[in-house]
């Protein structure tokens, strides 16, 4: 079979349609598609990405040329992006295995399968339109699964969550009517040629709708209200689903718009004024939080901060420590949601103050739970080290000796209700209840996130080689341009 | 078997396979770490020196590590000390809880502090340091509940430290390019004077953390306290001088070329003498024997600074030389506490009291080893003591001379309590089944002990590795030479002679006294202490450790309760209180934040002309 | 113009309502009417005074006559997200009125600070 980028979208679409009808037949079955569709696409995106290194892929839908039709770019960024978010993928879907209960899972398999359709649509499309599509994909699934639980907060949070995705699409919407009245086109290429002629006072209009509709979803500060609710009452699979796929995705969509169209200094030093403010609030917040799952969605927005920081100093160096800190953040976070789910499942309760002793009860998962803490915090020989050290060093060649220090304060900040967790976790509570296990698939999980980490702290190397080529494809418009337009060019 | 990446590797790995083989098998993992340990000494010990033993590329950065004369002597108190900790860990560390943790922690540690010293370039310096700090912060929160706080306190300021580290390395890397230290020994020079100074005060500040240099101290006391003895002997001796090693690198190596540099050290050595000073007045008054222990490591770590700081050959050779001495006697006070802890469960002076006869060896160590803190001759603290009065003298700080000498004297008050409270005096009824501890808990502090004797009648002996590293320094020609002490007997060998006829007579007039004493000797009870009349009861307590220093707490009191101790906390409180009412920003209520969102666009559309520098 | 007006007017009255009505339901409404506004703006980008539907029904037909066929295209697919946003809305309103037996938004509010 020919591998294009296109199974990227069409095969987790498939799938989720695929899902209710198998689960008529074999409610097991279910269970095992996720994975299939995850290991098939990694194997496709491992495939593929050479090829992307080499040249950019772009895919053209439907026969029709761009920028008539829709095209899908599959350049170095999104490989990066699609590989990282199909072994993440993986790995939740592992987790979700034993995880799922008292609802059908046919139901989360469908609704996840959507929201990976919609976040790799997200990362490969090279129609603006299109992207609000898969936005808006993306966004339907992650409010339905927030509810997954049909308890009392998750509904709440679900409707929040709602309430202001709602602007964030309106706001997308409006600013592609703005667009498209101005350009008559909606392909992202050429709309970075065409963008120049439009008038500034136009332009930056939308710009402002771009940064505030995708913002949101980017958990910007002070756009992020939905954040904190969403992240801690989700499924824990799903509160990794998204601080590793859906903010990702979304950041990036600003990301490429911004670096297409609007590459003005002030937008990059607003990113990086909204970078800052995020980092510092989301630490702050999470600071004195009660519950486990809500601290962890507070150092999550810090973390995104910290991302948006990285990308809005735009150096190859600190867009190559931005994606660093991606990866960093996705397999922390993740490791940090999973071993704290079965921690609060555990302990019966959502509090920090239930943890205490629970180190004894469970090893294994506590021990998870102190390496994430130890890792996001920065220390060597973790991955987290070599994010944080780069994204300092690319903010200290451009000179910003205030972020540095900002950066620093909030990794303190962090320091301290990481370790107060760790602290109970492990000595507030000498007795021993029986060992209580944790389903092994969930180890699994665990594990090899823990093992990433470990191998991208000791040899970062092994991901370095390629986050450049990404950097490159992010910061420097031509080549997309180029590979999307050139067809019709020549 | 001897290159550094060997011992590195050995390290951490035998870290990793004491928690496996605690959690497998564990009788062997205590002779497993001593006989690792043993053989890493050995491996330090042959290592060549020479600048560049090893290096790779690291993500974009290369890492270098070698073996310098300087890094040589300071791995060589992290191995020997840390040798003699484990061995005196096997029986100290019997039956407590997570010894696979504390023996990862303690391998974790040991090898982060060879990174630091071997490491050639700021990145890998700084990836040791982080790791060498978590780890030991494991080990301070290892024991209880009670030491979490302490632990996070510490984490702070540590961390508050590498940042500071990492601050300058940022500044440093923003201007040369390059982190290796042969770039940024060259390039320094080349910065401007602002980038200069303030690479020079992070790094100053950085390292003073892990040094315990004041106003940055206040972790240590609690945190020497609470973590397990046989690493406290580690954590005051070797782990502190980590701190000390990063300031002779920066004021030497980093800043040696630099106009401002006088003054800077100038300061530095002030901090150091006030340092000095006050944690002797703070060490005076603590009733706890590890607290007590923890404030005179600050004090001495102080004279150490500031030798440092006056940066003449001798001050240098001076305060290396307290370098060692230091992890000498402190590593043989923190196991002597330790042992004192082992056989009665605690380290309060005044609850435990008349040791001497029940733990004979322990005394004996924790004799040797107050007599080398005050610098008595004829163990070795005197001589550092003296080449660094001489070294003030010599330059002229007569005031810094003053307020030393002042501490080192006052330091005899707590010196003495400590010897008083736990050894001597009259015989508690709870510790009356007390015994000596077992013997590999007594080699360790016994074969210290000894070592402040040895250096003491031949300093040379140490001296010579000292003026080697000082020759990496900078090449500051004769060193010790210099000293009225030294240049009459040249080196070591002239010298010995002489301390020869001291040493032996101090010994036999030991003896005897021991002897004579020893028989003459009668039990002493309560009573005969105390009654001028009265007759006390059972439960009165009469131990002169209470209130040991009444009227001088009475005098200095007011001055000592202002502490920056209490500053840090109450700031520390109320930064908590703030980020507690920043939180409310996110109220739970969805129109709010959908409000925040409307806000936020009209922000932007309103004042774009400040923000794009576009009028919409 | 009087459509850009119109439908920035109808966007307004939305924001409004969601920003203001403390019911559920009527939030829900008002998030309705913001999706209206804008697929009459979207619609109204691609007008054509006097135009006709872009087919080639008449053979003198050119491309200045007719309408923008894209957004109309954009403003179906709009029509169908929306539709679907409304759906999940209304479930979650449902929800939430099981859970708390209250319309009001104010007293819906267990997860803060």
């Amino acid at each position: 079979m020919n591998l294009t980028p296109v199974q990227f979208v069409a095969i987790p679409l498939f799938a989720a349609f695929l899902i209710p009808i198998v689960a008529k037949i074999s409610k097991e079955a279910v269970k095992y598609i996720p994975g299939i569709v995850f290991l098939y696409l990694a194997y496709v995106a491992f495939t593929l990405f050479p090829k992307a290194l080499e040249k950019p892929i772009v895919e053209i839908i439907a026969g029709f040329k761009p920028p008539f039709g829709i095209v899908l770019y599959f350049g170095p960024t999104a490989a990066f992006l699609v590989s990282m978010v199909m072994v993440v993928g993986f790995v939740i879907w592992l987790y979700s295995f034993k995880f799922i209960i008292r609802e059908p899972s046919e139901k989360y398999y469908m609704l996840f399968m959507m929201l990976i359709t919609g976040a790799t649509g997200i990362m490969l499309t090279g129609d603006v339109f299109n992207l609000f599509v898969f936005f808006e994909i993306t966004a339907i699934a992650a409010y339905s699964l927030t509810a997954f639980l049909r308890d009392k907060d998750g509904a709440e949070a679900a409707f929040k969550y709602l309430l202001i995705g709602s602007f964030s699409s309106t706001f997308f919407l409006l600013a592609i009517a703005l667009i498209y009245s101005n350009t008559h086109t909606l392909n992202m290429a050429d709309l970075a040629v065409k963008m120049q002629n439009v008038d500034v006072t136009t332009k930056l209009f939308i710009l402002i709708l771009f940064i505030s509709g995708l913002g949101i979803e980017s958990e910007l500060f002070p756009l992020n209200g939905w954040a904190p609710d969403a992240y801690s009452q989700a499924p824990t699979p799903v509160a990794a689903v998204f601080a590793g796929i859906v903010v990702k995705a979304s950041l990036y969509a600003l990301l490429r718009l911004v670096f297409l169209m609007f590459n003005w200094s002030e937008v990059f030093y607003l990113l990086l004024v909204l970078g800052v403010i995020t980092m510092l609030v989301g630490e702050m917040s999470a600071m004195r939080q009660h519950q486990i799952k809500r601290m962890l969605a507070f150092s999550s927005i810090g973390q995104m901060g910290l991302i948006v920081i990285a990308f809005s100093i735009a150096t190859v160096p600190s867009l190559q420590a931005g994606f660093f800190q991606m990866v960093n953040h996705v397999l922390i976070k993740s490791l940090l949601f999973f071993s704290a789910g079965y921690l609060v499942f555990h302990s019966g309760s959502k509090d920090i103050s239930a943890l205490d002793g629970l180190g004894k009860e469970k090893p294994i998962t506590s021990f998870f739970f102190a390496f994430g803490a130890l890792a996001i915090l920065g220390l060597p020989p973790f991955s987290g080290f070599w994010g944080k050290m780069f994204i300092l060093m690319a903010a200290g060649n451009s000179h910003l000796l205030l972020v540095v220090v900002l950066i620093l304060i909030s990794g303190i900040i962090e320091a301290v209700y990481y370790l107060r967790v760790i602290s109970r976790l492990y000595f507030y509570k000498e007795t021993t209840k029986e060992v209580r296990r944790t389903p092994v698939s969930g180890l699994v999980a665990m594990g090899i996130l823990t093992v990433l980490i470990i191998i991208l702290g000791l040899y970062p190397n092994t991901i370095l080689a390629y986050l450049k080529p990404a950097a490159n494809d992010l910061l420097h418009r031509t080549e997309y341009i180029n590979a999307v337009l050139g067809q019709i060019h020549l | 078997m001897f290159s550094i990446s060997g011992i590195f590797i050995t390290t951490f790995v035998s870290g990793l396979v004491a928690f496996l083989l605690h959690h497998s098998v564990p009788k062997i993992r205590d002779w497993f770490s001593i006989v690792i340990m043993g053989v890493i000494v050995y491996a330090v010990w042959e290592l060549p020196v020479k600048a560049n033993l090893l290096s790779f590329k690291l993500a974009n950065y290369n890492l270098v590590f070698g073996n310098t004369e300087y890094g040589r002597l300071f791995a060589l108190i992290v191995a020997v000390l840390g040798f003699f900790a484990i061995l005196y860990s096997k029986d100290f560390m019997e039956g407590k809880p997570r010894l696979g943790y504390f023996y990862m922690a303690f391998f974790f540690s040991i090898g982060g502090m060879f990174g630091i010293v071997y490491s050639q370039d700021l990145i890998s310096l700084f990836f040791f340091w982080e790791i060498m700090t978590w780890s030991s912060f494991l080990l301070v929160i290892y024991c209880c509940k009670e030491a979490q706080k302490i632990g996070l306190k510490y984490f702070v300021f540590s961390a508050i430290g590498a940042y500071s580290i990492m601050t300058a390395m940022v500044v440093l890397y923003s201007s040369i390019g390059s982190l290796q230290f042969a770039d940024v020994f060259a390039g320094f020079g080349k910065m401007d004077f602002w980038s200069q100074l303030l690479v020079v005060v992070l790094l100053l500040m950085g390292f003073g953390v892990k040094s315990a240099t004041m106003p940055l101290h206040v972790w240590a006391p609690g945190a020497y306290r609470i973590t397990p003895s046989s690493f406290t002997a580690i954590f005051s001796g070797a782990l502190s001088k980590m701190g000390i090693f990063g300031i002779g690198l920066t004021l030497f190596k980093i800043a040696s070329a630099t106009g401002f540099y006088p003054w800077v050290q100038e300061i530095l050595a002030w901090i150091g003498a006030l340092t000095a000073l006050f944690a002797t007045f703070y060490a005076v008054f603590a009733t706890d024997a590890k607290t007590l222990l923890a404030y005179s490591s600050i004090g001495q770590l102080g004279y150490i600074v500031t030798g440092l700081a006056i940066g003449t050959p001798l001050s240098i050779a001076a305060a290396l030389f307290l370098t060692v001495m230091h992890a000498i006697f402190k590593g043989m006070l923190f196991l002597a506490t330790g042992a004192v802890y082992y056989r009665t469960g605690t380290t309060d002076m005044t609850k435990v009291s008349g040791l001497i006869r029940k733990m004979p060896y322990t005394f004996l160590t924790a004799l040797f080893g107050i007599i080398t803190v005050s610098g008595v001759p004829p163990l070795a603290g005197f001589s550092g003591k003296w080449m660094l009065y001489e070294s003030l003298i010599q330059s002229n700080h007569y005031f810094l001379v003053v307020v030393i000498f002042f501490s080192s004297t006052a330091a005899f008050l707590y010196l003495y309590r400590y010897i008083f409270s736990l050894f001597l005096g009259q015989e508690e009824k709870e510790t009356e089944n007390v015994k000596e501890v077992p013997w590999l808990m007594r080699i360790p502090m016994l074969l210290l002990a000894l070592a402040t004797l040895v250096f003491g009648v031949a300093p040379g002996l140490l001296l010579h590795p000292v003026s080697a590293a000082m020759k990496y320094l900078g090449d500051f020609g004769v060193t010790y030479q210099t000293s009225v002490l030294f240049n009459e007997w040249g080196n070591k060998v002239d010298m010995l002679t002489v301390a020869n006829t001291i040493g032996v007579v101090f010994i036999i007039v030991t003896i005897i006294i021991t002897i004579k004493g020893y028989r003459s000797t009668r039990y002493v009870t309560t009573k005969d202490i105390h009654t001028s009349g009265e007759v006390p009861t059972e439960n009165e307590n009469l131990t002169y450790a209470v209130d040991f220093y009444k009227p001088f707490e009475r005098a200095l009191g007011s001055v000592l309760k202002a502490s920056v101790d209490k500053i840090y906390n109450a700031t520390g409180r109320i930064l908590e209180q703030s980020f507690d009412y920043l939180r409310y920003v996110y109220t739970g209520n969805g129109q709010t934040y959908a409000m925040y969102v409307v806000l936020f666009l009209t922000i932007l559309v309103v004042f774009s002309e400040l923000i794009f520098g576009i009028k919409l | 113009m009087i459509f850009y007006v119109t439908s920035i007017l109808v966007i307004l009255i939305g924001i409004y309502a969601v920003l203001v009505k403390k019911n559920l339901i009527k939030i829900v409404i008002g998030l309705s009417i913001v999706d209206s506004g804008v697929n009459l703006l979207l619609i109204s980008i691609g007008y054509v005074k006097h135009g006709t539907a872009p087919i080639f029904s008449r053979p003198d037909l050119t491309a200045a006559q007719m309408v923008d066929p894209v957004p109309q295209a954009l403003v179906l697919t709009a029509i169908v997200i929306g539709l679907g946003v409304t759906a999940v809305a209304l479930a979650l309103v449902i929800r939430l009125y099981d859970h708390h037996k209250t319309m009001d938004i104010n007293k819906i509010r267990k997860l803060k600070w």
